[in-house]
């Protein structure tokens, strides 16, 4: 049989599920709305300013980071996979000292970036700036 | 390892055979996976059931589909009914008993009506759509966490022949299933409207980037002794005994074989279903609920459904990768029951890491994932290969 039919038929039940509960859920639930109801919740205040706001770049340095090291993985799979045929086959140093030269170029660019900081959580110089009043 | 072939000869052999010989992949000897043979590994449940049926190994592709449908309802159905006992009843259990107090127990038995009460309660809740939400992604965040996690469950062997598919490549499935939940945490976080709900979301993604290479990494260390995707191979693989103490054997299950692997995992298994020390992207204190924060009704009941069957797919596998699946003493039919009391034991131990230990900061969590994870996972790697390379 195939796999990815019965994998497929998952996928089906999995988006099945959730919007049965949500038909379910349309049907028992009351509708009352009200003023004020629909604000956002921040905390109980009137909520300030928009929520498309400039956050920390940290976010986008370790999704950069990230995607090399994903496809990087990618790589590693189908050798680990053949791996212990090809020591029986080629030895041991000739299995291995491939990808160890491939990770240690990966470790080199890990090595820079966490030299020039990519890794570290990038800190909003603003407060040092603050005088908090007393 | 099994090169080329029909990926139904495997079927064409056991199905034929009487349905439901269980020959599961403790059974016995011969389950080397490396030699290529798919000795030791049996049926999926689809192929046992077309067996029943008398519909041969390779039925019409609408009746597999047909019979994919009913054994990934089963499969469904079972975890959405674990999830809403640990979620609701167990996780209140489990810590009261951690701070001495009671918890549920005024509802049947041990409170365990509670269940039935909450699932009805939070499905008649008001929906609140908030203002300015992104409207379609508010809508789909909540069905792609839940999805993710049950997609995870496809590839899955649990044990008494209960396993809908077994591709060749099943384990990148299972992690490539897991990730897709990164994206509705973001959707939800993003389409909100709501700053602690993007703060949420954005640490989420940022936790599962972070995580995600150590998990996968550290998992690629079993294929190495392995040898092969294809999760009940892997599963065959760790039958063997690995030494004998006192008459006992110990299977070379591989948190025996590779125990800094084991731990690794397990790390990074937390920081994925987001449980302490890595629950930044909720952290009740900084971030309200995080992502879930503007989610009432059903949707809320779909995240918070989502988070449970992740733990128990983190659970599952690590079962199977590092815990030899359903094996476990007893004739090969308990081992639905072995497997599930190996993912609730993980269960059990997110909830009490949760009971246990404090949360991180983001900063601090950022700096362990790629400065202390990564490296440990690729020294992992690499020793795990050169030991390997040794032994064979």
């Amino acid at each position: 049989m195939n796999p990815w039919i019965a994998i497929g038929a998952l996928t089906f039940v999995a988006i099945a599920i959730p919007l049965s509960m949500m038909g379910l859920s349309s049907l028992l639930r009351p509708s009352v709305p009200a003023q004020g109801k629909r604000a956002i919740y921040e905390s109980g205040e009137v909520p300030t300013g928009s929520t498309r706001i400039r956050f920390n770049i940290q976010y986008y340095m370790v999704a950069l980071l990230f995607v090399v090291f994903d496809i990087e993985t990618v790589l590693i799979f189908p050798w680990t996979v053949i791996y212990r045929e090809a020591v029986g086959e080629v030895g041991l140093l000739s299995a291995l000292a491939p990808m160890l030269g491939f990770i240690a170029i990966l470790v080199v660019g890990l090595a820079w970036a966490w030299r020039k900081g990519a890794v570290q959580w990038v800190r909003n110089t603003e407060p040092e700036n603050w005088q908090v009043s007393r | 390892m099994r090169a080329g072939g029909p990926p139904l000869q495997q079927g064409t052999t056991t199905a034929n055979a009487t349905g439901g010989a269980t020959t599961t992949a403790n059974a016995t000897g011969a389950a080397n996976a490396t030699n290529g043979s798919a000795a030791g590994v049996g049926p999926t449940a689809p192929e046992t059931i077309s067996g029943w049926l008398g519909l041969g190994a390779n039925p019409d592709p609408g009746v597999q589909f047909l019979i994919g449908i009913v054994v990934a309802s089963l499969i469904a159905t079972v975890f959405l009914g674990l999830a809403a006992f640990a979620g609701i009843w167990g996780k209140r259990k489990i810590t009261a008993a951690f701070t001495d107090r009671i918890a549920v127990n005024r509802v049947g038995p041990f409170g365990l009506l509670i269940i039935v009460a909450d699932a009805v309660r939070l499905l008649s809740k008001e929906l609140i759509v908030p203002e300015d939400v992104d409207r379609p992604a508010y809508d789909i965040a909540p069905m792609l966490v839940p999805f993710s996690a049950l997609l995870g469950f496809a590839v899955i062997p649990m044990g008494s022949g209960l396993q809908l598919a077994d591709p060749e490549t099943g384990f990148v499935f299972v992690f490539a299933a897991a990730s897709i939940a990164s994206l509705g945490l973001l959707t939800a976080g993003y389409a909100s409207n709501n700053k602690y709900s993007f703060l949420g979301g954005l640490r989420a993604v940022a936790q599962n980037l972070a995580y995600e290479i150590p998990l996968v990494v550290t998992a690629a260390s079993v294929v190495l002794f392995a040898g092969t995707l294809r999760m009940s191979e892997i599963v065959a693989a760790q039958a063997e005994p690995l030494v004998t103490v006192a008459g006992f054997a110990i299977p070379a299950w591989f948190a025996f074989v590779n125990p800094f692997a084991f731990v690794l995992f397990m790390t990074a298994n937390l920081a994925e279903v987001g449980r302490n020390p890595f629950d930044v992207p909720e952290a009740p204190g900084e971030l309200v609920a995080g992502y879930m924060t503007e989610y009432s009704s059903v949707y809320f009941v779909l995240l918070y459904l989502g988070e449970f069957l992740h733990i128990f797919l983190g659970g599952a596998i690590v079962a199977t990768l590092f815990l030899g699946g359903p094996a476990g003493p007893g004739p090969a039919a308990l081992g639905l029951v072995w497997f599930m009391l190996k993912v609730l034991a993980v269960y059990l131990f997110t909830q009490w890491m949760r009971s246990a230990i404090p949360r991180v900061r983001i900063d601090q969590l950022i700096e362990i994932g790629w400065k202390g994870m990564l490296v440990l996972s690729f020294a992992n790697l690499v020793l795990t290969a050169v030991i390997v390379g040794l032994i064979v």
